[in-house]
């Protein structure tokens, strides 16, 4: 087998049994976008627009850099915005128009 | 998901009023602004969804697991099928999982896991902890349970048989623990208040009364 | 009491099932992890393929989730089924318990009654 192929077969998320470290048994407090998000899969999921299995699927479709280097829904977020633009049902335009505004407008409100 | 776990770096903000939303908080303003807009969710549903979310806590796998301790009818119910004996007790699913509910016995210790992402009972015990999601328990739970186990404290008798539940697809699960010696005057709400969220997930089990 | 009329045996009735109706494995089969190599997406992990287990129980009829993946979620469904792998099985030189083992369910298209 030639170590590409090995990246093909065998996906990131694929890790039963394979070495790993102790267990810290870490935990944190959803933010309030995490939460947000949490909350639009199941949406998305109930309306039938994204599965969840449809978005382990395009979570596993960022590749592992990308996944090792994002938090859980960091990668759950630009998954979803992919998955959208595949089922034409956002244009990558219109995102990047809107993200650029929601900056803005925080920008637009001075912080004292 | 290979998981470089970012926690540590997500000090809670008390109150995030003036902090800049980060990139991603800004993806995810924008595809629900639009996704609203276009009328593919309502507005609303997904403020509705996070109370949903908050309401499902282990309180309420508590509580089954107390009335299953507690009503024998209720317990051959919830072990044939676990999804109905739920709803039954008024627990809703709001997605297409199936829930298996694993009894605990003096021969068998049940543990879940799942080892290629997240999937966990989260209509009976809320949000999976961070640990949970993370690579050394989801490597290690179906390869080692027993080193596993004891990191978190938990020894388990060679006489007694461990299960390693990982799951791929439409079926939950939830640990059924052992009730401990000593409850057997216990009210429901006294046993449910014994049930931790560790003990269904099975990393733990209930210290027997002193 | 007992009235005979009311004892009387269910009625029978002699029925066709649909294709696919009844699922083709049941518990106490002996089976095997196929191997195969899905380009993409898949839900059947490595650590198990080629591995010989037991069916434990029939899980109802859905849909592939390795399609539903890519977006089906209508079409044709199949059973999944919750399988017993003994974990010396899965890992050679297993330092637990010998009666330790794996519970895991898997979608019928993987699985070759052996």
């Amino acid at each position: 087998m030639s170590s590409t192929e090995s990246l093909i077969k065998h996906l990131p998320n694929d890790i039963g049994g394979m070495p790993a470290d102790r267990i810290e048994q870490i935990d944190h407090i959803l933010l309030p976008w995490e939460k947000r998000c949490h909350a639009l899969a199941d949406v998305l999921d109930f309306h039938k627009i994204i599965s969840t299995e449809e978005k382990r699927r395009g979570v596993e479709a960022l590749g592992s850099d990308i996944i090792g280097k994002l938090t859980y829904y960091e990668r759950w977020i630009v998954a979803f915005s992919v998955i959208l633009f595949e089922k034409q049902l956002l244009q990558p335009e219109e995102l990047a128009l809107r993200m650029a505004e929601v900056e803005k407008r925080h920008q637009r409100e001075p912080v004292l | 998901m290979e998981t470089h776990d970012h926690s540590h770096d997500h000090a809670h903000i008390e109150n995030p009023v003036d902090a800049a939303p980060g990139y991603y908080e800004v993806m995810e303003t924008a595809v629900r602004e639009l996704l609203i807009e276009k009328q593919f969710i309502g507005r609303g549903e997904i403020r509705r969804q996070i109370e949903v979310i908050d309401s499902r806590t282990p309180a309420l796998g508590a509580k089954v697991v107390a009335h299953a301790w507690a009503d024998p009818g209720f317990r051959s119910r919830l072990l044939a099928d676990g999804r109905a004996a739920c709803e039954e007790f008024g627990i809703s699913f709001y997605d297409d999982t199936r829930l298996i509910v694993l009894e605990n016995t003096h021969k068998v210790h049940n543990l879940i896991v799942c080892t290629l992402c997240s999937c966990y009972p989260r209509t009976v015990l809320g949000l999976p902890p961070d640990w949970y999601k993370a690579k050394p328990y989801r490597a290690r739970a179906v390869k080692e349970p027993r080193a596993v186990l004891t990191e978190f404290g938990t020894d388990i008798p060679d006489d007694v048989e461990i299960r390693v539940s990982d799951s791929t697809a439409i079926v939950r699960y939830l640990v059924l623990p052992r009730r401990p010696e000593g409850t057997e005057n216990y009210t429901e709400e006294q046993l449910a208040a014994l049930v931790t969220r560790d003990t269904m997930i099975g990393v733990a089990t209930i210290n027997t009364v002193k | 009491m007992q009235d005979s009329s009311i004892t009387a045996a269910k009625p029978q009735v002699s029925l066709l099932k649909a294709l696919g109706e009844d699922p083709s494995l049941q518990v106490g089969d002996v089976v095997r992890v196929s191997v195969r190599y899905p380009v993409g997406h898949y839900r059947v992990p490595t650590y198990v393929r080629g591995k010989q287990g037991t069916i434990e129980a029939v899980i109802a009829p859905a849909i592939n989730n390795e399609d539903e993946g890519f977006g089906r979620n209508s079409g044709l469904k199949g059973y999944y089924y919750r399988v017993a792998i003994p974990l010396t099985v899965l890992w050679p030189g297993y330092t637990g318990q010998p009666t330790d083992g794996l519970r895991i369910e898997i979608f019928e298209t993987w699985l070759e009654r052996i």
